[in-house]
């Protein structure tokens, strides 16, 4: 054959293949681009739903209140549609078709975390526990909802067994244990605020336990009345008077937060609430606020109670049971029950270790159940969710729950945050598969440790608490970060206005460029506790302001535990 | 003689066509390729320090590891915009979210490099901006077989690059 034969067959044979070859390459990068700018869109939609939750509460005055709650979160949802629509070049979709893309949202929150799934909105077909006096006739209704409505009315949006995506009820992070007899729940919570509810043996006795509190280890001194209180060797300040604005006015006013609600006092002494800008009177209050000693001292009331009057000092994490009373424990490959307690194996209220570990350390016992109890009841109940949405979406996918990582799981059970799943897209040969972890510290959900920002008064700027900055000030002041945001309201004529509650005799405080702007010159630490504690020879001051103020702010947010009208009495003069 | 020249042509070409042709063409996939992973990446890097809000030595090393595993050298280029909230703080009655209102100042890569080796680690807030590119600096042998036939000359002759940048969704310091 001649070289010029062989070179046209060569270019036969290699040229289809080079194109096939190129094309296939080619389709595999844009795939994989695809999914990479997915994942971005991903992240940047789950940031603004985070961003909108975020704006709401802050700006709202009773975000505490679970209602107001829901109403926040269908907001933040929605934002997270629009975004998801605007950004995957899908606008004009409404919210139901994207959900059918989106199996599960979930919001953790303080002590619990909402699913935003597809449900069947269904009535019930039995009339247990139902007599319905109808107000216009006088008569007595005994059918179920299902069969009133079956009866008549053209005129109901509602549908039976109609499919919708909203919020399924709130699940709390808790654990239920049994031992001895006893048959409780526990309830944690992101910090190391705990409840406890159930039958348990109380200086030998059976009795109904309905209890909650703060876990400390490390508190001193007088808990009972006017004596110094130290907590880890600080002494906390007994009292406090706080100073804010409330609107654009440069006026502050002497306030006081109450189970999660500010109350702000007149110049004629009187005093009163804000709930959206208008002003409502209240009781009288102290002007001088204990909540932060109050905080150490019921900690330690509470860690007496668990161990002399519950005696739970030996409840160990082996403990844990399922909803049907038997222990949790790990399966093994072919789904059969093995011996490994599923939640460990160690003291839960492990008070006083011996290694010098406190329970509220973040390496504690305490925590790592904590940390245990909130994993595994997310992933118990998300899982469900994500398996369920097979029922329910159109798209044909298969819906399963991704595997989280570990560094993934400790920012969700230490923060605030929203994880979101978009499964189902077809990007080209492959179907998209992703999920989103987006965690947010400036809220009014939860007091952490890094909350607490410090200012310094001599020059007007906030710090944060692990400043080498402050190391060497004294006029110091520990305020909860959210109260530094610019807040809005809106006056009589809708006109919105902006301010910072925080200021300094009507000057604004500026963030420090160390620790706010910058965050170059904090000191590594992660465990503020201690770090505090080690600084206590250095600068009693700051620790102490830091204690304080974390006390404060931690004793005043909201707890469903606590009765409103005792807090109140607890403040009242 | 006219027969000779023929076959040296045809040699020639057929050198070219059997040889030079399919060596351009996989070395086109391997930049290809070598593209895929760059830009795979450099998203994921920029991503996983937006969303964690912490930017460390490890990360970064692990960053270039992974680009100079294709084979090419790169010029990597991260530029960090620091969100200054005080100006915007002390416009009284502004519009706080208004474009313009808040301030940035930018760090570079040298400053970043400088601070992560002293450090070993930066974090970032909420609100930061945070962006990497990249460009291959060698010449790919794609490269090289393309600029024998035809010389594609002047400083920016690169062909693989990435660049993704987003705004911080995470609070680096605390847990």
């Amino acid at each position: 054959m001649k070289i010029q034969n062989l070179a046209v067959l060569f270019i036969i044979i290699i040229l289809p293949i080079s194109m096939i070859l190129t094309s296939y390459t080619q389709n595999q990068v844009k795939t994989l681009g695809i999914q990479t700018s997915y994942d971005t869109k991903l992240n940047n939609a789950t940031h603004d739903a985070l961003k909108a939750f975020q704006l709401n509460t802050m700006n709202s005055d009773t975000s505490d209140l679970s209602n107001s709650k829901l109403r926040d979160i269908e907001a933040s949802a929605n934002t997270f549609f629009n975004s998801v629509a605007s950004n995957f070049n899908m606008a004009g979709y409404n919210q139901d078709i994207l959900a059918e893309y989106v199996p599960a949202l979930v919001y953790t929150m303080y002590d619990g975390y909402y699913i935003y799934s597809k449900y069947t909105n269904t009535l019930d077909s039995t009339n247990s526990n139902e007599v319905i006096v109808n107000e216009m006739t006088g008569e007595t209704d005994e059918q179920s909802d299902a069969e009133i409505l079956s009866n008549d009315r053209e005129d109901v949006t509602y549908k039976q067994n109609q499919k919708l995506a909203g919020l399924k009820p709130y699940i709390y992070y808790s654990c239920r244990y049994k031992y001895n007899g006893n048959d409780f729940v526990i309830t944690y919570s992101l910090d190391n605020y705990i409840t406890i509810q159930g039958m348990i043996n109380v200086n030998g006795e059976m009795k109904w336990v309905y209890d909650a509190g703060y876990l400390l280890d490390n508190v001193t001194g007088d808990i009972t009345s006017s004596g110094d209180t130290y907590y880890r060797g600080v002494k906390i300040d007994t009292s406090e008077s706080l100073k804010e604005c409330i609107d654009e006015t440069k006026k502050e006013y002497t306030y006081i937060k109450v189970n999660g609600v500010k109350y702000y006092q007149n110049d004629d002494g009187s005093w009163f609430s804000i709930l959206n800008g208008s002003r409502y009177p209240q009781q009288n209050f102290v002007t001088q606020t204990n909540a932060g000693i109050k905080y150490y001292r019921e900690a330690e009331a509470f860690k007496r109670r668990i161990t002399n009057d519950y005696n739970l000092g030996d409840l160990n994490a082996s403990h844990a049971v399922d909803e049907t009373g038997a222990s949790l424990v790990e399966l093994d490959a072919n789904g059969n029950r093995t011996n490994i307690p599923k939640l460990g194996n160690y003291k839960i209220f492990d008070f006083g270790n011996m290694n010098g570990t406190s329970i509220e350390d973040p390496n504690s016992n305490f925590n790592q159940q904590r940390l245990a109890v909130i994993r595994y009841s997310i992933e118990k109940n998300l899982s469900i969710a994500i398996a369920n949405f097979n029922d329910y979406s159109g798209v044909t996918a298969n819906f399963q729950m991704p595997k989280l990582q570990e560094d993934e799981w400790d920012k969700i059970v230490n923060n605030v945050s929203i994880i979101s799943f978009l499964q189902g897209l077809n990007i080209g040969g492959k179907v998209y598969n992703g999920y989103s972890i987006i965690t947010n510290n400036k809220n009014e959900e939860v007091v952490s440790e890094d909350s607490i920002y410090i200012i310094s008064k001599n020059d007007s700027q906030y710090h944060r608490a692990n400043d080498v900055e402050l190391k060497g000030k004294n006029n110091l002041e520990g305020v909860f970060n959210v109260d530094l945001e610019i807040k809005s309201i809106t006056d009589a004529n809708g006109v919105a206005k902006y301010f910072i509650p925080k200021q300094l005799n009507g000057n604004l405080i500026t963030g420090s460029y160390s620790s706010i702007v910058n965050q170059t010159g904090v000191e590594q630490t992660d465990n503020l506790y201690q770090y505090m504690a080690n600084l206590n020879t250095q600068n009693p001051r700051l620790a102490q302001v830091y204690f304080t103020a974390l006390g404060r702010e931690r004793y005043s947010s909201y707890k469903t535990y606590n009765d409103p009208e005792k807090e109140k009495e607890k403040f009242t003069p | 003689m006219g027969d000779t020249l023929m076959t040296v042509v045809a040699i020639a070409l057929a050198a070219v066509l059997m040889f030079v042709f399919p060596l351009m063409t996989m070395s086109d996939r391997t930049d290809d390729v070598s593209q895929l992973t760059v830009k795979t990446a450099t998203t994921e890097f920029v991503d996983d320090v937006r969303t964690t809000g912490k930017l460390t030595m490890d990360k970064y090393s692990k960053f270039i590891e992974s680009i100079s595993a294709t084979g090419n050298s790169y010029d990597v280029e991260m530029e960090l915009k620091v969100l200054d909230e005080n100006p915007g703080k002390k416009t009284t009655q502004a519009e706080p979210n208004k474009i313009g209102e808040n301030v940035y100042y930018s760090m570079y890569t040298s400053q970043i490099l400088d601070e992560l080796q002293n450090k070993k680690t930066r974090s970032l807030k909420e609100g930061d901006i945070f962006s990497a590119s990249v460009k291959n600096t060698n010449s790919t042998l794609s490269q090289q077989l393309k600029n024998f036939f035809y010389s594609v000359t002047g400083n920016d002759t690169y062909t693989i690059a990435a660049e993704h940048a987003g705004m911080v969704t995470a609070n680096g310091i605390g847990k």
